[in-house]
């Protein structure tokens, strides 16, 4: 089966910075597909590009086969985007901001009103109807624009950075509302900086500096780290990462809060790590092997330092 | 049509939802006009004063009650002592000294060439001519009772043909600069509210993030400008009713030419201003920017317009560059239909100026904007 988002060697500079370079991938039906990267990775570049509102320097990029430089009216209505930025109307009301989206997406009107109470109810946002958009608080306003991007049943919906600056009660029920889109079949690609919010999608793709660095099912992505980490809790005045960085065999200190992830290669047991430690500081701490977080990889990944087992 | 039904709907409830919206829609207008209309004038009234009168006889006392009768003067006082005259202009206290020299009055029945000394500050050269003006004209009204009372003169020489200018002021037969002014001020309301709207009603989508919203619905770019044309020309002629009707209330003055041919040519305006407003929303990123932009282009509007500074008074090449300020046409269009009925026909000249760089402007600000959208 076609895939409903194709994008292949695709690419994208500003001036001379290059923001995408040589990007593939592709998302099926009912996928719910995650751009993972840090800030200036090319993930908006590419969100933006797949809703046709910057076109691409090369690549062939589709969305439900229709080519993005081509049929850009075809795309906007079957597509939904909802930008990294809250964009609706401060001083339109709720209801007035859905159907003024409804509108403007042609939705028959006798269907208006019966759109928007299955929106409410998923969204909640039916008691403040009335209410200014520009009143709701951050959660509500995230909603409202997912329902005013969703008013014209989207086939594929765009997600950019959607909870960035939500607080994490919103964030769930969110994700809970993406997960019911995927179950009606509705193809949505989200981006976000945020590694546990990975954890939730179909597949991820790792973008760093404009290029993939990994993707697939995001468990199989941290499985990609061959290196062994430890993490080490203890006395605060030692959790210095410069006084561990000395232990030769080393290939990364990572601060995590209160703790530090100490990756050494495949092969180093607890034991050894243990009296590695003991000899440089002359103290007992507490040594734990843990599996690998996606921000672990991801580091490694960076950093090129994942360790292949080939 | 049902698009743009909606984006028109949007933008009146956003503007109407506003109650400062409205306040500055109805209420400065109101205030403009009424304070503008009072201020601005060219007028020379309440000329301070003050009198030296050296000779205190019945001649000099008789030619001073002339100044006192005038609307025109204000007599602040009498200094006797001539030195300390120039103390009074200094001090901005009077802006004009009449000394009459002793031997006034028997110069006159001696027929002898009676002198009077004028010092008038200089610094508002317009005022002090004007009111040099005032003072010749009373001067010359006492020298003709004086020679028309004499008893020793013939009859002969006092039916001598004198010529005389007896001017008439038509359509402003008192030279009232209110006339003058008003509509200019109806006309600067007009560009300043639709050029203000449209520049920063744009950007603010682009600020807030709403345009780029827009841009992914499947509506078209005309669609949208007209969206956006729609309410904000309406609007505009909305304001120019309100403050014709305004300036029919507090100054009597109404509208003498067509109603409807007035209302014709401020359309024509609006679709320069609109054109003006988008262009502007395509050059700036912030209604910060928006604002300087149309403060820049407001400015040089206004001044390069004929309304405070006759463009004949204007270096050539920046009289040449005035053709190309539709708001300079507009102004003689309101100004003529207004004080004097002015048919179209009369007005054609202006109003094909003033269409044409319009619409040559309007074009180019919606093809920029189209462009910019992608």
């Amino acid at each position: 089966m076609q895939p409903v988002i194709s994008v292949i060697n695709f690419s994208k500079s500003f001036g001379k910075t290059t923001a995408v370079k040589n990007l593939t991938f592709d998302v099926e039906k009912g996928e719910l597909f995650g751009l993972i990267g840090p800030d200036g990775a090319g993930k908006t570049t590419t969100i933006r590009t797949l809703v046709t509102l910057i076109s691409p320097d090369s690549g062939e990029i589709s969305v439900t086969g229709l080519n993005v430089s081509k049929s850009i009216r075809a795309i906007r209505s079957i597509t939904g985007y909802m930008p990294q930025r809250f964009s609706l109307y401060p001083d339109l009301s709720v209801r007035q901001n859905l159907n003024f989206f409804a509108n403007l997406f042609e939705v028959p009107k006798k269907e208006i009103a019966e759109r928007r109470k299955r929106l409410f109810k998923f969204s909640n946002l039916e008691p403040f109807s009335e209410r200014l958009a520009g009143q709701l608080s951050g959660g509500m306003k995230q909603k409202l624009a997912l329902s005013c991007t969703l008013i014209h049943n989207p086939v594929v919906l765009f997600l950019d950075e959607p909870t960035t600056g939500v607080d994490p009660v919103s964030r769930s029920e969110f994700w809970e509302i993406l997960r019911e889109l995927k179950k009606e079949g509705v193809t949505i690609l989200v981006s976000t900086p945020y590694m546990d919010e990975a954890l939730l999608c179909d597949r991820i793709a790792i973008m760093h500096e404009g290029s993939v660095l990994a993707m697939g099912k995001p468990e199989k992505i941290t499985g990609l780290m061959r290196n062994h980490i430890y993490k080490i809790t203890g006395n605060d005045l030692v959790l210095r990462s410069d006084v561990f960085a000395q232990i030769p065999e080393i290939i990364s200190v990572q601060s995590f809060g209160d703790s530090l992830h100490l990756t050494f290669p495949p092969g180093f047991s607890d034991e050894d790590v243990r009296i590695k430690i003991y000899g440089l500081i002359g103290q007992e701490l507490n040594v734990e092997r843990i599996a690998p977080s996606l921000e672990d990889v991801f580091i490694g990944l960076v950093e090129g330092k994942i360790g292949h087992a080939n | 049509m049902r698009q743009i039904f909606y984006l028109v709907q949007k933008e009146f409830r956003q503007i109407f939802r506003d109650f400062s919206m409205v306040r500055i829609l109805f209420v400065v207008p109101l205030i403009q006009i009424f304070i503008l209309g009072n201020a601005i004038t060219t007028d020379v009234k309440n000329i301070k004063i003050v009198f030296q009168d050296q000779d205190k006889t019945p001649y000099s006392r008789e030619f001073i009650s002339r100044f006192v009768h005038s609307e025109y003067f204000k007599i602040i006082g009498f200094e006797e002592n001539y030195n300390r005259l120039s103390s009074y202009l200094d001090s901005g206290k009077a802006s004009l000294a009449i000394v009459i020299p002793r031997h006034f009055q028997r110069d006159i029945v001696l027929k002898d060439k009676p002198d009077i000394q004028l010092l008038v500050d200089g610094v508002d050269g317009n005022s002090a001519g004007v009111s040099l003006g005032y003072i010749t004209d009373i001067v010359q009204k006492y020298q003709e009772r004086l020679i028309e009372s004499s008893p020793d003169l013939s009859l002969q020489v006092k039916n001598v043909r004198r010529v005389e200018t007896e001017p008439r002021f038509w359509f402003n037969p008192n030279l009232e600069s209110k006339l003058y002014i008003v509509p200019g001020i109806i006309a600067l309301i007009l560009l300043i509210i639709t050029l203000f709207l449209t520049s920063m009603g744009i950007v603010r989508e682009k600020e807030i993030g709403t345009l780029e919203q827009l841009m992914v619905t499947p509506i078209r770019s005309y669609q949208l400008v007209i969206g956006k044309i729609i309410p904000f020309s309406i609007l505009g002629m909305l304001e120019i009713m309100i403050s014709m009707g305004f300036v029919y209330l507090i100054f009597g003055i109404g509208v003498k030419g067509s109603l409807p041919l007035l209302l014709f040519e401020s359309s024509l305006f609006i679709i320069s201003t609109l054109g003006l407003g988008i262009f502007i929303s395509t050059i700036s990123d912030t209604q910060q920017q928006a604002l300087f932009i149309a403060w820049f282009f407001m400015i040089f509007s206004i001044l390069l317009s004929g309304f405070f500074i006759p463009i004949a008074n204007m270096p050539p090449v920046i009289q040449h560059i005035t053709r190309l300020n539709p708001l300079r046409y507009y102004i003689v269009i309101l100004r003529e239909i207004y004080l004097k009925g002015t048919s179209f026909k009369d007005l054609i000249p202006e109003t094909l100026a003033m269409a044409t760089f319009g619409l040559c402007l309007f074009f180019a600000a919606v093809m920029r904007f189209r462009k910019k959208l992608g």
